[in-house]
């Protein structure tokens, strides 16, 4: 983080710990989100046995790449600064 | 959460590396308590419809069980594929 040798002030370590808290704060975010939404976009809610059975599977794999694409691609809307189309 | 986010942390000093460390736990505390709640959420509004015992019947208990047992292998299943998206690598389409 720091360019030069000179350690962190006591300010700025609390901001850097502030962000790391954030960015973790996000990925815990993102993961339930996306779990939650790809629960209920493949599972069966009728739940007929405790396994998950193979066409679930294949849809949670793919659900799951998805996500990750979508969640890549709004990144890179909202990164240029511009408002998304 | 995954064990690749306590790499990297080795190079700070061991002050900062325990509060990095109290941090992540507290967050993981916090979310586990919210899995659970939302775990029976889910549960509840998916299994039990009717109202006319107080008790649970033999078949909301089942489904709940297997409900439960559901969502807990699709989150593994998740943070698999997650943690194989994170390194980069690469999968079948």
């Amino acid at each position: 983080m720091a360019a030069n040798n000179i350690p962190p002030s006591g300010f700025e370590k609390d901001q850097i710990f502030g962000m790391a808290e954030k960015e973790l704060e996000y990925r815990v975010d993102l993961f339930n989100k996306m779990t939650q939404t790809c629960f209920n976009k493949c599972v069966d809610n009728r739940y007929k046995e405790s396994e998950l059975n193979m066409g679930e599977n294949s849809c949670i794999d793919r659900c799951v790449s998805k996500y990750w694409h979508v969640t890549n691609l709004i990144g890179q809307l909202l990164g240029t600064g511009r408002p998304p189309m | 959460m995954d064990k690749s986010m306590l790499a990297g942390l080795e190079s700070l000093p061991e002050a900062d590396q325990q509060r990095m460390a109290a941090m992540m736990e507290q967050v993981q505390i916090r979310d586990s308590l919210r899995m659970y709640n939302s775990l029976v959420e889910k549960c509840f509004t998916d299994c039990v419809d009717t109202f006319k015992h107080k008790s649970l019947q033999k078949q909301e208990e089942t489904c709940v069980k297997r409900c439960a047992e559901k969502f807990l292998k699709h989150s593994m299943r998740v943070g698999m594929r997650y943690a194989e998206l994170n390194q980069g690598a690469p999968t079948q389409d």
